[in-house]
C-alpha cells in the first residue's frame, strides 16, 4: 500500500498536468505545517494560532541571507531552521505553561507581532513590498526552477518530517504527549515531566513549519508577509482540523483536500454563478461548515470507521529489564509525622505508620478523615507541611511523583485515568514509561525499535496478569467500569511497582467485579508487590488487608489486623457515633 | 459515419479556428485590501471582451481569462501558474498590488511570456534584468508620482511636511519615494507615520504629526479608508495643506469625504480631469472616450484612474499583437509568446488614458513626467485640475 | 508629552475600549453557555451600520433578506415543533418590514439596522452550532471560522469595498473635562456602561438571567433543573449580536465602516474576552479597555509597529493570568 503510494509520487510529476503539479508542491509546503498541528494541536491539545509565523522566520532567513549575503540556499535552510528553533524555544517557554484559552491567545499574540515586526522593519526584511529575485535550490548543480523538480525537493522533505514525527508519536514520548493532553496528573505520575515534553512539541512542531517557509520562499523565489500572516496560520488550522486533527493521515487529508477546494471553487464558483470574484469565499466557508457537520472529529475519523479493522499479533519476546536493586528488609514505607493544611483546615495531622514488606495495608476513615490527602502526600501531588516519608530507606518527602516513580511507588486513581482514544495496550505501555530511556531523537530516528518491542511485550504480560489481554487492541474507552480499573493495575504493573498505591479500587465496582478486583490483589502480592490501598468498602478492605491504619480528623486513631480495628472503641465511635 | 465527419470536421474547424486566437490571462484583486484598484480594471477589461471599449486586434480572436488573487501574492503566482500551463496564454496583464506583480515576475519569466504589470512599484520594471526582459507596467510610478507631489509642494513654499500612510506595500512604497523626492529636494519630512486602512481610529498618528506642525500632509492612502486621517486632521484642528495620493482617485473617496475632503490636492494620471485638460494633452480624447464608455456601463463618475491603466495595457497590447502576427503564429505558443514581448518593448507613440507610451530595451514603462501626471484638487466635490508639468 | 494630547490619547483609547469591552461582552456571553468562540460576531457587528448606510442611500440591503432567510429556514427546520415556525416566519415578515419602514423614515434607520441583524445571531445557532451538541471548543472554532468567511463574503457582495460614512446619533462636541471629545463618542461609553449595568442586573437578579448562568457553569445539572440548555444557547446568541450590533451602531460615525473592519474588531475583543479568562464579565470590560488605552498610545509612539505592541504586552498579562486562574490538580 505505501509502497504504491510512493511510486505513484515519484511518477507524479510526470504525469500531472503541469498547473497540478504546482499546485502539488503548495500542498507539500502545507502538509509539512498541518504535521506540525497534528502533533501539537491533534496529539498535545495545544491549539496553536501562531505557525505561519515559524514559516516566516525560517523563510526570511533564508532570503535574507541568500540576498544580502549571497550564500546558498542550504545553507539558509540550516540556519533558518536554526532561528526557528532559537525562536521556538523561546516563545515555547513563555507559551507552553500557560493554561487553557490564554495558550492559544499567546500564539495569537507573537503571531501578529512578528507578521507587523515582518512588514514594518522595511530596511531588514524589505518590508511589505516584499524581496524577489531569491536565489532557487541547486542539487548537485541543477537548479530546482521547475515544479518538476522542485516536486522531489518538497515531497522528499516532507516524507522524512514525517516519518520521524510517526515514529516520535509511536514511542514512548507520543504516548505520554498524548496521555499529558488528556490529563496532566495522570501523565504526571508515571513519570512525564509535562513542561518539557511541552516544550519539545512545540519545537518541532515549529521546526515542521520552519521547512515549509524555507521551500516555499525558494519555490516561489519572492518574499513578503502576506504568507506568513495570522490568516494563513488559521487556514493551516482548518486543513488540520478537516482533515481530522489528531490523525496523522489526517494531516495530509485535510492539506490536499483545502489545496485543491481553494483552486476547484476559483474554477466551478464563477460557472456555476457567471462571475467570479466575491462568491468563492462564502462556497468554501459554508463547504467547511458541511464537512464539520458531517464529521466533527475531521474526515480521517469518518473514513477510518467505515474502513475494515486489522488486529495486529500479540507482542512476543522478553520484556523490560526488572529492578535489579535488592528490596530492605525493614519496612517498605516510613511515613513520620505527616502533616498537611490547607488555609485554615488541618487535615493530616502528625500521621506515622509504616508499609511493611510483602503485605496489604488498608487505610481506612469515615468521610474528611484526610484518606486522599495522605494519598496524594504519598504519590507526590502534594508536599506536606512537616513530616517525613521514607521509601526504600531513602527520604522522599516532597520528591515529585515523575522521581518516586522511578523508585517504584506507583499509585492508580479513583476515577480511572486512562486514554479512552489510545488502546488497552498503548495505555498499559504508559506505565513503562519509567522503565525507559530513549531520548526524543532516538525515537525520530527509529533507533528505539528494540526497547518499544520489549516495552510493549512487558505491557502485555502486565495485560495477561490482570485477565484483559484479549481486549489488547481496543480503544480504552470501549472498556467497563471494572475493567478500566483493571487495566489502571495492568499501567501500574507495567512499571514493576515495588509498592503500589490503589485509591478506591473498589468504588462503583459490582459484586462479582470487587470479587475479581480482590483476588487480582491477592496474586500481586503473592507476586511480591507490596499493596497500599484506601478505600470505603469495608468488606473488601477488612477480608482483603492484612493490616489497617484508620484515620479521624486528619489523626490515625488505630492501627492493626482487621479484626482488632473492627473491634476498637475509637473506631467505632468514629464511624458510628456523631457525625463525621 | 455521416455524424463522425460532422464532428471530425467540426474538430478540425476548431482547432484551425483555435489557431487563430491569441489568449490573454489576467490576474487582479478583484477582492481583499486592493478591491477598490482591481474591480474597476476588471471592469475595463470586460469592457473590452464585450466589444463595448475598444476594436479587436486584426485577423484575430483575443479570448481573456480572468482570475481574482484577492491580493494575495501567493494567490497571484498560483494564478499566473494556471494561465500559463493551463489555459496557455500568450500574455499576463494584471498584478494590481506590488507584491503580487513582484510575485508574479519569477513565473512569468521562467515560462516565457510577457507580463504587463498593473501595479506601481518602480522595482518591478527597473532594471530590466533577465528576468524584467519580460515584465513591462502602465501605471507610473510611484516614483514619479512622489515627484509630482513634492514639485508642487516646493512651488507653494512649503518647508517641513509629514507623512501619514498604509502599512500595506502601497503606503510604504509611497513612504520610500516620498521621503526620498522630498529629501532630495529640501524638505524635511518631521513625521512619518502608519495605520491600517481598517484601523477605525488614528488619533495617536494625528496628534503626533500636529504636535510637529508640518506645513503640509500627505496621506498615502487608497480607497475610502483615506477619509479617516483627513477626517481626524481637520477635526483636531490641522490647517496646513493636505496631499491625498492618486490611490483616492474614485467617487467612494469624495462621498464619503464630504467637507473633510475639499480642497485636497493629489497628483493623478490626467484621465482623472481628462474633460478639463487642455487640448494639447496627447492623451485628452483617448481618456474622453474610455470614460465614455465606462460611464455609459456604470454611471456617471464611476470611472478610476485604476481603470484607466488596465485600458492602457490592452492598447499597448492590442498594437502589439498587431505587429507581432507578422512575426510569428499564435499557434506556436513560445514563438508568439516572444515575438509579442519583443513587440510590445518596440511600443511607440500609443496614446493612452494616461500619457503616450514609447517603450525601449531600457524603459519598460515609457512614460515621461510631464505627460503623465497633472496635480488636481477638490473643489466643491469634484476633482478639479489645478496644474500640469508641461 | 502635554497633558492635551495626553487626555485626546485617553478619551480615544476609551472610546475604542468602550467598543471591544462590548465586543469582549458579547463573545465571553456566548462562550460562557455554549463554548463557542463567536469569531463571525465582529463581521455582525459591522453589518449593522453598513445597513444602516445602505438604507440611508435608499436601497434596501442584502443583510434584511439573509436575515429573513435564515428565520424561514430555521422555521423549516423546527417545522413540527408548535408554534414555533409561525412565530419565526412571523419574525422574518417582521424584519423585512423594518427594511422598509427604514427607507421610508431615515431617522429609524440605525434602529431598524440593528433589528434587521439582530435574527442573525440565533439562527446561525440554531442551523450551524446546535445541530453539534458534544463538539469540542476546537471544532466549534473552526466552525466559526468557516461561518466568518461566508459572512465576510457576504459581506462584500452586500456593501461592496468601500467603507461608508454615518452621520452622528449626537452631532458635536462636548467638553469633557475640558477637553473636546465627539459627543457620539460620550455616547459610546455611556452606552457601553449602561449595557454593562443592565447585564449585571439580568444575570444577577432576574430569573433567566441566573438560569443561562447555570446553564454556563453546568450543563446536564441545568438541564435536570429544566433549563433548556438550547433555549439558553439561542438567548445567548441573540443578547449577544444585540450587544455588537448597538456597539457598531455607535461607533460607526466616529470612524467610517467597511465590511473588512470586522474581524479585526473581533480579534481585538477575543483579546479582551480572552484576558478575562472567557468567563468574568467585568474583567471583559476591563480588557477591552485595557487594549484600546494600549493601542491609542501606541498609535501616538510607534504608530508601525502599534498592534505588534499590544499584542506583544498582551504576553505578560497572560502569563499573569494563567497563573493566578485555579490551578487544575484532579478533575471531576
Amino acid at each position: 500500500m505505501i509502497a504504491l503510494a510512493l511510486v505513484l509520487l515519484l511518477a507524479l510529476p510526470w504525469v500531472l498536468p503541469p498547473f497540478y503539479q504546482t499546485l502539488f508542491v503548495f500542498y507539500a509546503i502545507a502538509a509539512l505545517v498541518v504535521l506540525g498541528l497534528y502533533l501539537l494541536t491533534g496529539l498535545a491539545g495545544l491549539t496553536s494560532f501562531g505557525q505561519a509565523a515559524f514559516m516566516g522566520v525560517a523563510g526570511y532567513t533564508s532570503a535574507l541571507l541568500a540576498l544580502r549575503v549571497g550564500v546558498s540556499p542550504w545553507v539558509g535552510l540550516f540556519a533558518g531552521l536554526a532561528v526557528t528553533f532559537v525562536f521556538a524555544l523561546l516563545l515555547g517557554l513563555l507559551t507552553v505553561r500557560l493554561k487553557g484559552h490564554y495558550l492559544p491567545l499567546a500564539t495569537i499574540a507573537w503571531q501578529v507581532a512578528l507578521y507587523i515586526v515582518m512588514g514594518s522593519w522595511v530596511a531588514l526584511t524589505g518590508g511589505r513590498t516584499g524581496l524577489s529575485d531569491l536565489p532557487a535550490v541547486a542539487v548537485f548543480g541543477l537548479e530546482l526552477r521547475d515544479p518538476r523538480y522542485f516536486h522531489y525537493l518538497a515531497w522528499g522533505l516532507l516524507l522524512l518530517y514525517a516519518l520521524a514525527l510517526y515514529r516520535l508519536v509511536h514511542s514512548r514520548h507520543g504516548r505520554m504527549i498524548r496521555a499529558l493532553r488528556g490529563d496532566a496528573v495522570a501523565a504526571a505520575s508515571f513519570g512525564a515531566r509535562p513542561p518539557e515534553l511541552k516544550l519539545w512539541t512545540f519545537v518541532i512542531a515549529a521546526l515542521g513549519a520552519g521547512i515549509a517557509g524555507w521551500l516555499y520562499v525558494h519555490f516561489v523565489r519572492f518574499v513578503n508577509p502576506s504568507p506568513f500572516s495570522l490568516e494563513a496560520s488559521i487556514f493551516y488550522l482548518i486543513m488540520a482540523v478537516v482533515g481530522g486533527v489528531g490523525s496523522f493521515p489526517g494531516a495530509f487529508l485535510g492539506a490536499g483536500l483545502l489545496t485543491g477546494l481553494e483552486q476547484w471553487l476559483k474554477d466551478l464558483v464563477p460557472l456555476v454563478l457567471g462571475k467570479s470574484g466575491n462568491y468563492e469565499v462564502i462556497a468554501y466557508g459554508l463547504i467547511l461548515v458541511g464537512i464539520l457537520h458531517l464529521a466533527p472529529r475531521g474526515l480521517w475519523p469518518w473514513v477510518e470507521a467505515r474502513l475494515p479493522r486489522r488486529t495486529p499479533p500479540p507482542p512476543e519476546g522478553e520484556g523490560l529489564a526488572p529492578r535489579a536493586e535488592p528490596l530492605p528488609e525493614g519496612p517498605l514505607l516510613v511515613v513520620e509525622d505527616l502533616t498537611k493544611s490547607f488555609g485554615g483546615l488541618l487535615a493530616v495531622n502528625g500521621l506515622s505508620f509504616a508499609v511493611r514488606r510483602g503485605e496489604i495495608l488498608g487505610l481506612i476513615g469515615p468521610n474528611g478523615a484526610g484518606k486522599s490527602t495522605t494519598f496524594n502526600l504519598l504519590a507526590g501531588v502534594l508536599r506536606p507541611d512537616r513530616g517525613r516519608i521514607v521509601f526504600r530507606e531513602r527520604e522522599i518527602t516532597g520528591r515529585y511523583p515523575f522521581e518516586t516513580v522511578r523508585l517504584g511507588l506507583v499509585r492508580t486513581f479513583q476515577h480511572p485515568h486512562l486514554f479512552p482514544e489510545m488502546t488497552v495496550l498503548e495505555n498499559a505501555m504508559l506505565g513503562t514509561y519509567p522503565r525507559t530511556h530513549a531520548p526524543m531523537l532516538a525515537s525520530m530516528l527509529g533507533l528505539d525499535a528494540n526497547e518499544e518491542r520489549r516495552a510493549a511485550a512487558e505491557a502485555y504480560r502486565a495485560l495477561v496478569r490482570v485477565g484483559l489481554a484479549e481486549k489488547a487492541f481496543l480503544k480504552a474507552g470501549a472498556l467497563s467500569l471494572g475493567e478500566q480499573r483493571k487495566l489502571e493495575v495492568a499501567r501500574a504493573l507495567a512499571a514493576d511497582p515495588v509498592l503500589l498505591l490503589l485509591d478506591e479500587p473498589a468504588a462503583g465496582l459490582r459484586a462479582g467485579e470487587k470479587r475479581a478486583l480482590a483476588e487480582l490483589i491477592r496474586r500481586l502480592r503473592e507476586e511480591g508487590i507490596t499493596v497500599l490501598l484506601v478505600d470505603h468498602d469495608m468488606e473488601l478492605v477488612m477480608h482483603l488487608v492484612d493490616r489497617v491504619v484508620v484515620m479521624h480528623y486528619g489523626e490515625k486513631i488505630a492501627e492493626g489486623p482487621p479484626e482488632a480495628v473492627q473491634r476498637d472503641p475509637a473506631v467505632l465511635e468514629a464511624y458510628l457515633g456523631g457525625a463525621a | 459515419m455521416r455524424k463522425g465527419l460532422v464532428w471530425l470536421g467540426a474538430f478540425v474547424l476548431s482547432a484551425a479556428l483555435a489557431q487563430a486566437e491569441v489568449r490573454i490571462g489576467v490576474t487582479l484583486s478583484a477582492t481583499g485590501p486592493a478591491a477598490s484598484l482591481g474591480i474597476p480594471e476588471k471592469n475595463t477589461l470586460l469592457l473590452i471582451e464585450a466589444g463595448r471599449l475598444d476594436r479587436m486586434p486584426k485577423g484575430v480572436k483575443v479570448r481573456f481569462f480572468i482570475l481574482d488573487d484577492g491580493t494575495d501574492p501567493t494567490a497571484a503566482v498560483k494564478n499566473t501558474q494556471k494561465l500559463i500551463q493551463e489555459n496557455r496564454v500568450h500574455l499576463i496583464i494584471g498584478g494590481t498590488t506590488s507584491p503580487n506583480s513582484l510575485a508574479m515576475i519569477d513565473a512569468v519569466a521562467e515560462a516565457g511570456v510577457p507580463f504587463i504589470s498593473l501595479a506601481a512599484a518602480k522595482a518591478i520594471v527597473s532594471p530590466v534584468d533577465e528576468k524584467r526582459y519580460w515584465v513591462f507596467k502602465t501605471p507610473q510610478t510611484d516614483e514619479l508620482m512622489s515627484q509630482a507631489v513634492v514639485q508642487d509642494m516646493v512651488a507653494r513654499g512649503f518647508k517641513t511636511v509629514a507623512y501619514l500612510g498604509f502599512n500595506t506595500a502601497y503606503g510604504e512604497g509611497w513612504a520610500r519615494e516620498f521621503e526620498k523626492a522630498a529629501k532630495a529636494a529640501g524638505l524635511r519630512v518631521v513625521a512619518s507615520e502608519r495605520y491600517s486602512p481598517k484601523d477605525t481610529s488614528v488619533t495617536g498618528q494625528v496628534l503626533k504629526i500636529l504636535s510637529r506642525r508640518p506645513d503640509a500632509v500627505l496621506i498615502g492612502a487608497a480607497g475610502t479608508p483615506a477619509v479617516l486621517p483627513q477626517r481626524t486632521l481637520v477635526e483636531k484642528g490641522y490647517k496646513g495643506q493636505i496631499y491625498q495620493t492618486h490611490g483616492v482617485a474614485n467617487p467612494a473617496f469624495l462621498k464619503v469625504g464630504g467637507r473633510f475632503v475639499e480642497g485636497t490636492l493629489l497628483p493623478a494620471g490626467p484621465i482623472l480631469v481628462a474633460a478639463q485638460l487642455p487640448d494639447a494633452f496627447p492623451s485628452k480624447r483617448v481618456a474622453l472616450t474610455y470614460i465614455a464608455a465606462y460611464e455609459a456601463e456604470h454611471g456617471v463618475g464611476s470611472y478610476s484612474t485604476f481603470g484607466g491603466h488596465a485600458y492602457d495595457a490592452w492598447l499597448i497590447a492590442r498594437s502589439a499583437i498587431e505587429r507581432a502576427l507578422g512575426a510569428a503564429d499564435p499557434g506556436d505558443l513560445a514563438a508568439f509568446r516572444k515575438a509579442l514581448r519583443d513587440a510590445i518593448e518596440g511600443t511607440q507613440g500609443v496614446v493612452g488614458t494616461h500619457g503616450v507610451f514609447n517603450l525601449s530595451p531600457t524603459d519598460h514603462l515609457g512614460l515621461k513626467f510631464e505627460d503623465a501626471a497633472v496635480i488636481v484638487r477638490v473643489k466643491d466635490g469634484k476633482w478639479v485640475l489645478e496644474r500640469s508639468f508641461r | 508629552m502635554d497633558p492635551l494630547i495626553f487626555g485626546f490619547l485617553l478619551s480615544d483609547g476609551l472610546i475604542s475600549g468602550a467598543l471591544y469591552a462590548l465586543v469582549a461582552l458579547a463573545l465571553v456571553l456566548v462562550f460562557a453557555v455554549t463554548r463557542v468562540i463567536l469569531i463571525p460576531m465582529g463581521e455582525w457587528v459591522v453589518f449593522a451600520p453598513l445597513t444602516q448606510a445602505v438604507l440611508l442611500e435608499g436601497r434596501l440591503p442584502g443583510t434584511v433578506w439573509l436575515s429573513a432567510g435564515l428565520l424561514l429556514v430555521w422555521a423549516v427546520l423546527d417545522r413540527r415543533r408548535g408554534r414555533t415556525p409561525l412565530l419565526l416566519a412571523l419574525a422574518a415578515a417582521l424584519v423585512v418590514a423594518a427594511g422598509y419602514l427604514g427607507l421610508a423614515v431615515p431617522a429609524l434607520a440605525p434602529l431598524v439596522a440593528i433589528l434587521v441583524v439582530l435574527p442573525l445571531g440565533p439562527a446561525n445557532f440554531r442551523l450551524f452550532f446546535e445541530p453539534l451538541p458534544g463538539a469540542t471548543v476546537l471544532v466549534y472554532l473552526i466552525l466559526a471560522v468557516g461561518l466568518h468567511f461566508v459572512y465576510k463574503g457576504l459581506g462584500l457582495a452586500f456593501f461592496g469595498p468601500e467603507q461608508f460614512g454615518l452621520p452622528a446619533l449626537l452631532p458635536g462636541e462636548a467638553s469633557v473635562f475640558g477637553l473636546p471629545v465627539p459627543r457620539q463618542g460620550v455616547l459610546m461609553v455611556v452606552a457601553a456602561g449602561a449595557l454593562m449595568a443592565a447585564l449585571y442586573l439580568f444575570f444577577a437578579r432576574s430569573l433567566f438571567g441566573k438560569a443561562l448562568r447555570a446553564a454556563a457553569v453546568n450543563r446536564i445539572g441545568a438541564r435536570l433543573s429544566g433549563i433548556s440548555v438550547r433555549e439558553a444557547g439561542r438567548v445567548a446568541f441573540l443578547l449577544a449580536t444585540g450587544i455588537g450590533a448597538l456597539a457598531g451602531v455607535l461607533v460607526a460615525p466616529l470612524s467610517n465602516a467597511s465590511y473588512e473592519m470586522g474581524f479585526l474588531l473581533g480579534l481585538k475583543g477575543f483579546v479582551a474576552a480572552i484576558v478575562a479568562g472567557l468567563s468574568s464579565y467585568p474583567l471583559a470590560v476591563a480588557g477591552g479597555v485595557l487594549v484600546g488605552v494600549l493601542e491609542s498610545f501606541s498609535s501616538f509612539f510607534a504608530s508601525a509597529y502599534k498592534e505588534a505592541i499590544v499584542f506583544a504586552l498582551l504576553l505578560p498579562v497572560l502569563a499573569w493570568r494563567s497563573v493566578s486562574s485555579l490551578a487544575l490538580e484532579e478533575e471531576e
